[in-house]
């Protein structure tokens, strides 16, 4: 399955989705959103995803926005999402909470449906599940009014199925870059990922199903550097891609639309929206929402652990001021357990150059110390 | 078009008087035996800290601004020491300038760097404010504590307010319950519900304020000299009792100088507006822009009290629905307390930022408010709560018929990246495309 292809064409698959279905299409914009109660509407959610191109009309509505929000903005206003019926965001990041805002306001699309979803900042508070919950509640009835369909306790528990499932298949995937040469590379991972958040779960499922038997038959890789990929959200395989062209492989990353998309499931109660919101308070911390304890760097190091890395990029997106603002306490527990890790600045373009003479310079640094290069792991019979 | 005098202006005499209660405050926040907090905190629109026997709060912003404005040598080398540990580019001034000064250990004139012992972030819809407590706790090892901007769109939502309305308060009851328990101080209701009652009617004081600044031609006084004050019982912290004389009487006399026409700037004969915080290391340009007779009348920032007009179909204005419940509200307990002064509405109503996402041509309103003709709109790199919505509403005053001009900027509390001659350039062509001449001096 070819999931590039799938993310690239992702217009027209929704396009198509609408056509066979006659449903509506919501756009979303922030990872925290709870897709299962649109889902469970009949409704089919698709991640705002950004894609550069030569960008000639969102100066006039922001300034100084993460490329990624700008090109998304320059998308809304040149018409590719004209599609979407509906858009909404959960509070979190301020710049796409604007990307959100110009693309109801340009007024493209007067009869697009718009709703904020307020996701408490402070997850910690034992309040915070219950305004979460009230918020479900009022999106709920939403989708209902705007559907014109009701949305019972079996549509939810279906929904939730679908999305528990999916979650379950990613981290099945996922799982299997934990081997020592995986049998599945960071830029294909990204890329079902992306295309994830794109389709409709149960077509998805089949989808991953299918592809899952053809993974664990795949010949195992060669010995590559293993690195993990720390920061802002990424749009593109790029960076990923750029890795492997240099012998290594992103074997996990900590992305909000990476496995934070995928890490923890909904755990079943009757209430089915608390259910639904505990999962999404409990979803690893991006920056905005790790705004209390420090939960995030630890986690990071967990994985770093779990994946066996030899290094990590931390890469963050200018004028993306939530992991500008983070960054030196991920750097900190990176030093403080030997992990070593390089750390760069980007927008939606990678300046190729620059960047491969950098990875390679970062890289070339790791190889002495690594481990499961000198062979450690036919030790425990892994060849 | 002639630029000389028209009206009659004369100094404020307010002055010494806020003189005397900001240096107060900073002899208060140099005294050993308090407790320094760091943050505005609780969402409470009232100075809520004086609640407590011995405790001060020291806010990350005037602070920043503070430093940026009085020594940029000093603030530049505080910003190095935060890029050092860690934060460069893009990280809001106020915050690049007392983590700095924090790391440096000393403030700009060489003292110490006032320690303290406990951080509250102020919730703000900006994701700077809400990130910025965390590194202040990291560096000290002291306690902190969160809530949230409690934010949603269209009109009032009941269904939407009740929960959000728990959490506001369960954040608000734990902090000072914490506190009490971890500073061995007494929260005292009573000085509590005094602090409230100040705070009603300083804000009634704002609003009047506001009106006749706005609707006076010529305006009374001007923002470059709001600003000298405007944090005078805010953050910057006075007895309640003084803060209610002090606005008093500046109500009085802004009020006598409408009646009598002694305008904040002789020859106005243009009025513009702002958005947000001014370059604080570079006022000079209010007084520039004085020269061709154009005064600023402040921004849904700097006049809080005219955040509570609104303007009604026929252009009238009329005041919002207070967010404050009934003075004969009974208070037998601490929750209830905390309950009203929490206020009615979890989302804040009347608020700069409030209508800045929620309505944003809502600063239309403002402009038509105060009868400004333009409006100078700073867009600045590293302030993201500060420039969010900056094009957008130039847009809306475009369409309504306002003349807008931007200039580029680092952030309030950061000069690097603000070309001053630039800007003066700018503001020329500005004023001269508009038909207007520098007064002869």
């Amino acid at each position: 399955m070819d999931f590039k292809a799938l993310v690239e064409n992702r217009h027209e698959y929704a396009k198509a989705w609408k056509a066979k279905t006659g449903g509506k299409v919501l756009g979303w914009f922030e990872p925290y959103f709870p897709e299962e109660v649109a889902y469970a509407a009949g409704v089919l959610p698709v991640r705002v995803l950004a894609k550069h191109e030569p960008d000639d009309v969102s100066d006039k509505w922001i300034y100084a926005s993460c490329y990624p929000v700008r090109d998304m903005v320059n998308q809304f206003l040149k018409g590719r999402y004209d599609y979407m019926d509906g858009l909404v965001n959960v509070e979190g990041c301020q710049w796409m909470y604007n990307a959100f805002e110009v693309a109801v306001n340009n007024k493209r699309k007067p009869d697009l449906f718009d709703h904020y979803f307020f996701l408490p900042d402070h997850t910690d508070a034992p309040t915070s599940k219950h305004v979460t919950r009230s918020e479900l509640n009022v999106f709920k009835g939403k989708m209902e009014e705007w559907t014109g369909k009701k949305i019972t306790d079996a549509d939810l528990d279906k929904a939730i199925e679908v999305y528990n499932k999916n979650r379950l298949l990613l981290k099945q995937i996922s799982e299997l870059r934990r081997m020592e040469k995986p049998v599945i590379h960071g830029a294909e991972m990204m890329n079902i990922v992306l295309a994830d958040q794109v389709m409709d779960k149960a077509e998805m499922n089949e989808i991953l199903e299918k592809f899952i038997p053809e993974l664990e038959a795949r010949e195992p890789g060669k010995d590559r550097i293993r690195l993990m990929l720390i920061g802002s959200e990424t749009f593109d395989t790029e960076l990923e891609e750029l890795v492997e062209a240099l012998g290594g492989d992103v074997v996990v990353d900590e992305l909000d639309n990476g496995t934070g998309y995928y890490w923890n499931n909904i755990i079943p109660q009757k209430d089915r929206l608390m259910a639904i919101g505990l999962k999404y308070l409990g979803r690893p911390k991006n920056p905005i929402k790790d705004n209390n304890w420090r939960r995030r760097p630890q986690h990071i190091f967990e994985l770093a652990e779990d994946y066996n890395v030899d290094g990590a990029l931390v890469v963050k997106q200018i004028y993306c001021h939530l992991h500008g603002t983070d960054n030196y306490a991920v750097w900190k527990i990176l030093r403080e357990r030997y992990i070593p890790y390089h750390f760069f600045e980007r927008d939606m373009l990678l300046p190729v150059e620059d960047t491969t003479l950098r990875l390679e310079s970062f890289m070339n640094m790791l190889k002495p110390g690594i481990n499961h290069l000198a062979g450690w792991h036919k030790v425990f019979g892994e060849d | 078009m002639s630029n000389g005098q028209i009206w009659e202006t004369r100094p404020l005499e307010f002055w010494n008087k806020a003189k005397e209660l900001r240096a107060g405050w900073q002899k208060s926040i140099e005294s050993k035996e308090k407790v320094v907090g760091q943050g505005n905190t609780f969402d409470l629109s009232f100075d809520w800290q004086a609640a407590f026997p011995a405790l001060t709060i020291i806010e990350d912003n005037p602070v920043g601004a503070m430093m940026q404005n009085k020594n940029e040598p000093y603030a530049r080398k505080a910003r190095l020491a935060s890029e050092i540990r860690g934060w460069g580019r893009e990280i809001c001034g106020y915050q690049g300038n007392c983590w700095g000064g924090q790391f440096l250990g000393y403030i700009e004139d060489g003292t110490p760097w006032p320690r303290r012992k406990f951080v509250v972030p102020m919730p703000c819809v900006c994701d700077q404010h809400a990130k910025r407590g965390q590194q202040a706790r990291d560096f000290e090892n002291m306690p902190q504590w969160m809530s949230d901007r409690l934010m949603y769109f269209g009109d009032y939502d009941a269904e939407r307010e009740v929960p959000m309305m728990e959490h506001k308060v369960y954040c608000n009851f734990r902090q000072v319950n914490d506190i009490e328990r971890i500073f061995g101080q007494r929260f005292d209701e009573e000085e509590c519900i005094k602090l409230m009652e100040a705070g009603k009617e300083t804000r009634e004081y704002s609003k009047e304020i506001a009106y006749i600044m706005a609707r006076t031609i010529p305006t009374p006084i001007s923002v470059k000299d709001m600003y000298s004050v405007y944090t005078i019982g805010g953050l910057t912290k006075v007895d309640p009792a003084a803060t209610v004389a002090f606005w008093k009487m500046v109500r009085d006399e802004i009020k006598w100088r409408a009646d009598n026409q002694i305008a904040a700037v002789g020859n106005e004969r243009f009025r513009w507006i702002e958005a947000h915080p001014p370059s604080w290391h570079y006022m000079k340009y209010y007084r520039y822009m004085e020269d061709y007779g154009a005064v600023c009348m402040g921004s849904q920032y700097s006049n809080g009290g005219a955040n509570n007009y609104f303007m009604l179909p026929d252009g009238t204005f009329e005041l919002r629905t207070d967010n404050t419940y009934p003075d004969d509200m009974p208070l037998e307990t601490r929750e209830d307390v905390l309950r009203k002064g929490a206020g009615i509405h979890a989302r804040p109503t009347g608020g700069f930022k409030t209508d800045e996402y929620v309505y944003r041509d809502k600063i239309v309103q403002f402009a038509k408010f105060n009868q400004a003709d333009g409006a100078l709109l700073a867009i600045w790199r590293h302030g993201v709560g500060c420039t969010l919505t900056r094009k957008e509403q130039a847009m809306y005053l475009r369409d309504a018929g306002l003349s807008v001009m931007h200039y580029e900027g680092s952030q309030p509390g950061d000069r690097t990246d603000l070309d001053e001659k630039r800007l003066l350039d700018q503001l020329d062509t500005w004023m001269q495309s508009l038909g207007l001449r520098k007064s002869q001096k």
